[in-house]
């Protein structure tokens, strides 16, 4: 019964730790220069 | 030409205004199960539209499918098999696929089967072949999504953050988990960085076909922590009945004599009315053969990009450079 209630616990305390991985923070580094700009001119370059 | 739209929901009623307000357009037939709307949007279309019924493709030279993807391959196989040209929207891996397998009987037939000729995939497609101008050759495709259109778009959206993902890798396919491979994404204004992540998404299926000798294609949705954490239940709420703003990022790299170097197109737009648009100019260009071959293919296969972009910037719907990289 205690083995039981430890390989339960172990799978909880497992599924926990792989939600927190699973959702937490973001990751990367904005671009630090250079801009979105519309295409234009007839090679829409 | 004669056009059957099949689902009238958002991306059907603007493509099929798009093609009402084309010269070269006969007649827009519309059909959808939900016999009140198609009656509203037959109503608001004018005198070229008409309701029908998908029973009908022998009125139509063309035929868009606009319906959930599900729904679209029994049409198309019909359709192709009636000797009626195709343009779907489909976004599902498994309707990608099984649009793509109609090639062999649509070449026999000489007709076209545009698969994926909306927004994303679609849009992103020309993007990726129109970066591809500018190298000698091309080594990688990463396509990122953000958004959706209409309710069936936003239930497609639900279900790739549940479904197997594709990459290609080393001229090789390989299945991804879904929510896997975390991406922070640049978007043009106004949507900005976004995280993205490993998805059920047909764009690797339409690109490697259509770029000889690529080693590596991704493709990667914008989703949010609830997203992922409800992506194995049901649907919490209903859809809306279309999102807001979205938009695409395509990302080609490629080698010029002797140097590497990256492209990143963008755009954005409200996904439903970019893909809309992108199905009637996919239809247009059909009626008037000015796609470069017969068969199932994505559009970067089919259409000659310059142009179709111009069409495109004319109906509204604008692409973007990211400068400074």
């Amino acid at each position: 019964m205690a083995f039981l209630r430890r390989a339960l616990a172990a799978v909880g305390i497992a599924g926990i730790i792989a939600a927190v991985l699973r959702l937490r923070g973001s990751g990367g580094t904005p671009p630090q220069s250079g801009g979105w700009r519309e295409l234009s001119g007839p090679g829409l370059r | 030409m004669r056009v059957l739209v099949c689902g009238a929901g958002a991306v059907g009623a603007r493509a099929a205004r798009h093609l009402v307000a084309d010269a070269g357009t006969e007649a827009v037939l519309v059909d959808d199960p939900d016999r009140r709307r198609r009656a509203a949007v037959v109503a608001s279309l004018g005198g070229k539209a008409d309701a029908a019924d998908d029973a009908d493709l022998g009125a139509a030279d063309i035929v868009v499918l606009t319906s959930p993807p599900s729904r679209q391959v029994a049409i198309a196989k019909r359709a192709v098999a009636a000797g009626r040209h195709v343009v779907s929207t489909a976004d599902s891996v498994g309707a990608v696929e099984d649009l793509l397998d109609l090639h062999a009987e649509a070449r026999e037939r000489n007709v076209v089967v545009a698969v994926g000729a909306g927004f994303g995939p679609g849009l992103s497609c020309v993007l990726a072949k129109h970066a591809a101008g500018q190298f000698d050759s091309v080594d990688e495709i990463h396509v990122a999504h953000h958004g959706t259109g209409g309710p069936a778009c936003a239930r497609q959206h639900h279900a790739a953050l549940r479904g197997v993902g594709f990459d290609w890798r080393d001229h090789s396919w390989r299945r991804r988990p879904p929510g896997s491979g975390r991406e922070l994404c640049f978007f043009p204004d106004p949507i900005g960085g976004s995280d993205c992540y490993r998805a059920a998404l047909p764009d690797a299926l339409l690109l490697v076909p259509a770029f000889p000798g690529v080693s590596r294609v991704t493709a990667r949705l914008a989703a949010t922590r609830r997203d992922r954490l409800t992506a194995g239940l049901p649907m919490l709420r209903r859809p809306h009945a279309e999102g807001r703003i979205g938009g695409l990022r395509v990302e080609v790299r490629g080698r010029r004599g002797h140097m590497r170097d990256t492209v990143v197109y963008g755009a954005v737009d409200r996904p439903a009315v970019a893909a809309g648009t992108a199905a009637a100019v996919t239809a247009r260009w059909i009626a008037s053969g000015q796609t470069l071959a017969t068969g199932a293919a994505g559009l970067a296969a089919l259409v000659e990009p310059l142009p179709f972009l111009h069409e495109l910037a004319r109906a509204g719907v604008r692409a973007a450079v990211f400068e400074g990289l």
